[in-house]
This record gives structure tokens, C-alpha cells and sequence, in this order.
């Protein structure tokens, strides 16, 4: 029998794959789904921010400290532009913002009352925010200090060089955010359940195709038998699931370097469970469909509606109350809800119950297939 | 020999009953004919055969094995041509009859060989790489025959292997069926063409609501029907009401239309050929011509069931 299966699966798996769009349809698309995540969340994050400095009070120490200021700001690069060069630069839309200091800043400074500076962008306060709020703590400690030193140039300096050379330091590490890799990996995910879903009802409607082109029947009356026949359908599909979990997990890792939080093992492993849900309901809508067209059919009315459901394409926790209930009865729902428990920290061992979940579902829908395919007088033949 | 052995097989789908404990036994190296109109329980009969269909009750064996108990061994020395072509339009013709042969466990060389012999005997090895979705139907139809003959079967079961061909791939076919009986392969061909049966087949069954109704060769099946005579007259038109014209005239039995011919079945023991032709004149047919024909295997299949083949 195995022999059997072997033959069957290997020669379905070259007659399915040699076409280029049948590549496509299992590979490419769930790539498509990483790289549209990858597009819809990349955007988002840390960038740097692009300052045009234009120095008009040159040669003053306040003046100059201030742009060091800006300069040693964490995701902030500087360039020192001309009032003309700025213009046309932000238009450009090369620089993010400008920095002007106009002549008689440091003057300003030194007595108690900054002025002669000012903050340009053509991007607005989403831009400038952050470097306005930082330049505002600087300029007004250094303003006070000017103010103590009531405009005598030799007490501000002393005052100032303290300030400069203070006795205590700080040192400031950066966290990094991995929340946005985590929603990225979470729903690139959610994408390739989605396919994993669909490859494996259009691999299982080979089954009927093949009924309705009369090969199933010359195929049985060979010493191939049903079950033989049903096996090394559920072999290539096995084979198509795995394949597109490790294309889909190195695209993620090694191509777009997205971060799952998870280590690769656990998610494959994870994935390879939903791969067997996958395949025991693509039996399911055989089982109940009379031609390829009816299994479409309901391929389309299951599937989609029940990712939508279980938050493959967005968040549950934008979902009402009503509808996350709803998804504890997809397993789509399941294979998520255990990914963001390993992503805060869970080890694979404690999503045991998730595991036996996706397991039973699977269970289920293999009886229930088997049931509908002993039963119905159409596909008695496959079992 | 017996190659097939058919003893008391019965297949009923709930009330219906497909197959009624029929019995049938062909021998190797014989061309058998298997004639039924729709409905009679031939194609019951085959499916279960090659094992499609599991019998209510009744038995099957090939080369004296019980098809239940050693499907395999049955399978092996089995081809079938079913009626509705069963190829793959997206393999080439060498995928195809390779792919099948594969089920039966040929792989490698061999595997090769006999997907080639098999292209060749059907005249079609300068389309091994084409595909079949450009094939004429009758290079279809010789496909579908070497998808089924490429592991050497001793048994091939032919479904109406030439329905809907144009006259040269049905001699072509025609042709292969001889030589392959001549290279030793027993054949059970069931068509609707009756002139095909008369041609090629050494015996033939006449089934009949799921009964076989008459066996024999083409002679002894003609001979059984000699209270039988068949009457052809040819008119200028035929309307169709001279069925209803003739059904009074004593003997007459049934009356069949093809174009501007009317076939008489009637008793041969009654003179009535006078009557007929006198009641088709007072109707106003234009009688062209008239000829008493031997019985045929036609006139047999019409006096036993009743009915035409092709009903």
C-alpha cells in the first residue's frame, strides 16, 4: 500500500506543480501575505529624523552647544544648510525638519528670555514634536542659568561649565519595541492560515475532479482501493502544508528578518497542527460537496468568513465581545490565541491545552468526513 | 480456460433490482459481446466486474480467482475502456498511459517500454507529447484503449470503445480489438452498434432487465428466432404512423423506421406480405421497393427484448 501512496502522491504532487500558476497559488500567495504585512506594518516604527541646521549666531558657545544638543539626540541627524538650501530641502522633502537659530540667540539665552529660534517643517507636528519638547528642556535650563547669573557673562560661564562637567552622570539604554514585530509576525500568521486553509480544499478537490473526469473510477478499478486513493491525497496535501510553512517561516525570519518572538521550532510545530486541522476539513467540504464546483463553493463560504472570525486579518481585540466568543469555536482563533501566549513568554509545553484543541478539531472533522463519505451514495466509493 | 466466471450475481440498488442472479461464463481468447439496451444491467454488470461495484450477492472470479477474496490478482489481469473517457486533458499521452500502467505496479524501464508498445499499437507514439485536450475525438477514444492495455491484461472489458468516432478510428479501434485477441487477450465488447457485435464478437449475451436472455454465437442466436421473418420496404417518405397502419394486419409483430426504410418483424408462419403492402397503397405510400431479409442479430435483439439497442 505504501508503495501505492507513494506512487499516487508523487506523480499528483509533479502533475499538480508543473504548472506555474499552481506555484503561485500555494507559494507565492502566502509570500504575497508576508510581504503585504510586511508593507502595512513597515511603515510604522522608528525612522530617523532629518535636520537641517541653519547657525546664524555662529561662533557663540550657546549656539553651538545647542546644535550639539540636537545632534547627540537619539534617531536625530543633522546637516548644516543654508536659510535657502532648507527651503528647498524640506520642499524636497530631503530633510524632515530645520533648526534655525537666528543671530542674537545665544544673547537671548544668556539673558534669561530664548528667542531667535525657531522650528520649520512641512510635516508638522507629528515631526517636529519630538525634537521641540527635547531642544525646550535644554534651552530653558540653560535660560535659568542665565537668569541666576543676572547677565554677567562670568558668572553664567561658571554656572555653566558645571552644568557642562556635572558630578553625577547618566547613563541611558535604549529598550527596544517588539511589539510591532510581534503584531507583524502575529499576522503574516494569520495570512498563511488562511492560505493553509484554501491549498489544502483545492488539493483535496482533486478528488472530485478526478471523479467528474472519470479517472477516480479507472484509477479504483487498477489495485489501487479508495482508502489508498484518500491517503496519498492527504500525503500531497501533508506535503504541500509543510512546504509552504517553511517557505512562509524562512520569508518571514531570513527574507523580511520579522521577529515572531517565538522560536522557529515551536511555530513550525504549531503550524504543522493546524496543517493537519487544515486537511481534515478540506475532507469535510468533499464529504458534503457533489462536484468541484459545490466544494468551491462552500470553500469560499467556510473559509473566508471563519478567518475574518478568528482575527487572521486583524487583531480579536478590535472585535465586539459577541464575536470573539464566536472564534473559540474556530480553530483559525486557537492557532493565534497560542502564538501570543508564546509571544509573552508561555513555553510550548503550556499551551498544551490549545494544542489538544486544534487536535480534537482535527479528530472531529476526520470522523465526520468519514461518516459523510460511508454514507453519502455519491463518494460510498472513497471509503 | 475460464476467464470469467459469473454464477448467480445479483445486484440491487434498495427496491431496484440492476442485476438478477445472473450467470455467465467466457473463455479465454473469445471476442464476447454484451448487448443490452439502457437500463438492462450491462454496465452494473461491468462495475462490478472490475470491482467499482460490490455485488448484493453472487460471485466473480477471473482466471478462477474470487474477484472478493483476491481483488488484487483480479485487478492485474483486468483493463477496462470505460464508455466516458477517463484521461487527463493536462498530461501527455505518454503521462497518461504511463501513469496508468504505474497503478499496476510497472515502474522503470519496463514502466517505459510498455507505455510506448501501447502508444504504438494504437497509432498514436508521434503524439506521445502532446496533450490531449488538442486530440480528435478518435484519437481520444485510442488513448482511452491504451491507457488500459499498457500492463498486458488477459481480460479487457470495452465499453462502447467507438461510440461517437468518425468510420476510420471505429475500423482503426475495430482493428486493434482483433489483434489483441489475436495476442492472446480475451475481450468482453458491449456497443450499440449492432453491425460491430455482428463483425467482431465470437459470442455475445443478450441481458435484459438485469437477466441474460440469450447466449450464444451470432448463428445460434439467429437460428433461435425462425418463427421470425423480416420484411424491408423501402418508400418514397416515411411519416411515422406506419406502425399504427401495419399493428392490425395479422403476424405482424413489430414495425421499426430507419429513414425511408420500415422493417416488419412478423410471424413466419403467416402470409400476410400481400396485406402489408396493401395497407401501406391504400394509406398512399409510395412503395420503391421490398426485400425478405434473414434474420440478423438486430431482428434477434428486437423479437427477445422487445425492444431496439439504442432505446
Amino acid at each position: 500500500m505504501w508503495r501505492d501512496i507513494w506512487f499516487l502522491a508523487t506523480r499528483t504532487l509533479l502533475m499538480t506543480f508543473r504548472k506555474r500558476s499552481t506555484l503561485i497559488l500555494y507559494f507565492g500567495l502566502p509570500i504575497a501575505g508576508i510581504v503585504a504585512t510586511f508593507l502595512l506594518y513597515g511603515s510604522v516604527g522608528t525612522t530617523e529624523l532629518r535636520v537641517g541646521v541653519v547657525n546664524e549666531d555662529s561662533g557663540q558657545r550657546i549656539a553651538e552647544d545647542t546644535v550639539g544638543f540636537v545632534k547627540n539626540l537619539d534617531h536625530v541627524s543633522i546637516v548644516h544648510v543654508s536659510r535657502n538650501e532648507l527651503k528647498e530641502q524640506l520642499a524636497a522633502n530631503k530633510l524632515d525638519s530645520g533648526l534655525i537659530i537666528d543671530s542674537g540667540f545665544s544673547e537671548s539665552v544668556l539673558s534669561g528670555s530664548p528667542d531667535h529660534i525657531a522650528i520649520e517643517s512641512v510635516k508638522g507636528a507629528q515631526v517636529t514634536g519630538y525634537m521641540k519638547s527635547m531642544l525646550r528642556g535644554y534651552i530653558d535650563n540653560v535660560a535659568a542659568m542665565g537668569k541666576i547669573a543676572g547677565g554677567d557673562g562670568t558668572t553664567f560661564q561658571q554656572i555653566y561649565d558645571q552644568y557642562r562637567s556635572s558630578a553625577f552622570k547618566l547613563t541611558s539604554e535604549s529598550v527596544n519595541d517588539t511589539s510591532l514585530a510581534k503584531q507583524m509576525s502575529y499576522q503574516s500568521i494569520g495570512f498563511l492560515l488562511l492560505f493553509m486553509l484554501n491549498s489544502a480544499a483545492s488539493l483535496a478537490e482533486l478528488m472530485l475532479k478526478h471523479r467528474e473526469n472519470r479517472t477516480y473510477y479507472r484509477i479504483l478499478s487498477s489495485p489501487i482501493n479508495a482508502k489508498t486513493y484518500v491517503l496519498a491525497n492527504i500525503a500531497v496535501n501533508a506535503v504541500v502544508m509543510l512546504a509552504q510553512i517553511v517557505i512562509a517561516l524562512f520569508f518571514m525570519k531570513v527574507v523580511f528578518h520579522m521577529d515572531p518572538g517565538i522560536s522557529v521550532f515551536e511555530m513550525f510545530a504549531l503550524l504543522a497542527i493546524f496543517a493537519v486541522v487544515s486537511i481534515s476539513l478540506s475532507l469535510v467540504i468533499i464529504a458534503f460537496s457533489k462536484s468541484s464546483g459545490m466544494a468551491g463553493a462552500l470553500q469560499n463560504l467556510i473559509i473566508v468568513p471563519t478567518c475574518l472570525l478568528s482575527g487572521c486579518f486583524f487583531p480579536l481585540s478590535i472585535m465586539p465581545e459577541t464575536l470573539r466568543r464566536v472564534s473559540d469555536f474556530l480553530p483559525q482563533s486557537w492557532v493565534l490565541q497560542s502564538i501570543e501566549k508564546l509571544q509573552e513568554g508561555a513555553t510550548f509545553g503550556s499551551i498544551g491545552f490549545h494544542l489538544s484543541i486544534l487536535l480534537a478539531f482535527a479528530v472531529v472533522f476526520f470522523l465526520i468526513a468519514t461518516y459523510k463519505f460511508g454514507r453519502n451514495n455519491d463518494t460510498r466509493n472513497f471509503v | 480456460m475460464n476467464i470469467l466466471d459469473i454464477r448467480g450475481l445479483t445486484k440491487k440498488f434498495g427496491d431496484f433490482v440492476a442485476v438478477d442472479n445472473m450467470s455467465l461464463t467466457i473463455r479465454e481468447g473469445e471476442i464476447f459481446g454484451f448487448l443490452g439496451a439502457n437500463g438492462a444491467g450491462k454496465s452494473t454488470t461491468i462495475n462490478m466486474i472490475s470491482s467499482l461495484l460490490r455485488p448484493t450477492s453472487g460471485e466473480i472470479r477471473i482466471l478462477e480467482k474470487d474477484i472478493a477474496k483476491q481483488s488484487r490478482f483480479a485487478k492485474t489481469n483486468l483493463g477496462i475502456v470505460p464508455q466516458d473517457l477517463a484521461i487527463y486533458e493536462d498530461m501527455t499521452a505518454y503521462e497518461n498511459v504511463s501513469f496508468f500502467a504505474g497503478l499496476y505496479g510497472l515502474r522503470g524501464d519496463k514502466l517505459k517500454e510498455r507505455a510506448e508498445e501501447a502508444l504504438e499499437f494504437v497509432g498514436l507514439s508521434d503524439k506521445a507529447k502532446s496533450f490531449p485536450k488538442n486530440f480528435s475525438g478518435g484519437m481520444k477514444r485510442r488513448l482511452n484503449i491504451a491507457c488500459a492495455i499498457a500492463h498486458k491484461p488477459k481480460l479487457i472489458i470495452m465499453d462502447e470503445p467507438t461510440v461517437g468516432i468518425d468510420p476510420q478510428s471505429r475500423n482503426y479501434i475495430l482493428t486493434s480489438v482483433r489483434k489483441l485477441n489475436e495476442s492472446g487477450c480475451t475481450i468482453i465488447y458491449t456497443s450499440h452498434y449492432m453491425e460491430e457485435v455482428e463483425e467482431i464478437c465470437s459470442r455475445i449475451a443478450i441481458v435484459d432487465h438485469g437477466k441474460i436472455i440469450a447466449e450464444g454465437t451470432k448463428e445460434q442466436l439467429k437460428s433461435t428466432i425462425t418463427d421470425v421473418k423480416d420484411i424491408r420496404i423501402e418508400l418514397k417518405s416515411v411519416q411515422g404512423t406506419e406502425g399504427e397502419l401495419l399493428k392490425p394486419v395479422p403476424g405482424v409483430r413489430t414495425v421499426l423506421q430507419e429513414e425511408n426504410v420500415i422493417r416488419v418483424h412478423s410471424d413466419a408462419a403467416v402470409d400476410n406480405l400481400n396485406r402489408i403492402l396493401k395497407q401501406l397503397m391504400d394509406a398512399g405510400k409510395e412503395i420503391r421497393s421490398v426485400e425478405e431479409q434473414e434474420p440478423n442479430l438486430e431482428t434477434v435483439f428486437l423479437t427477445l427484448t422487445g425492444r431496439n439497442l439504442r432505446d
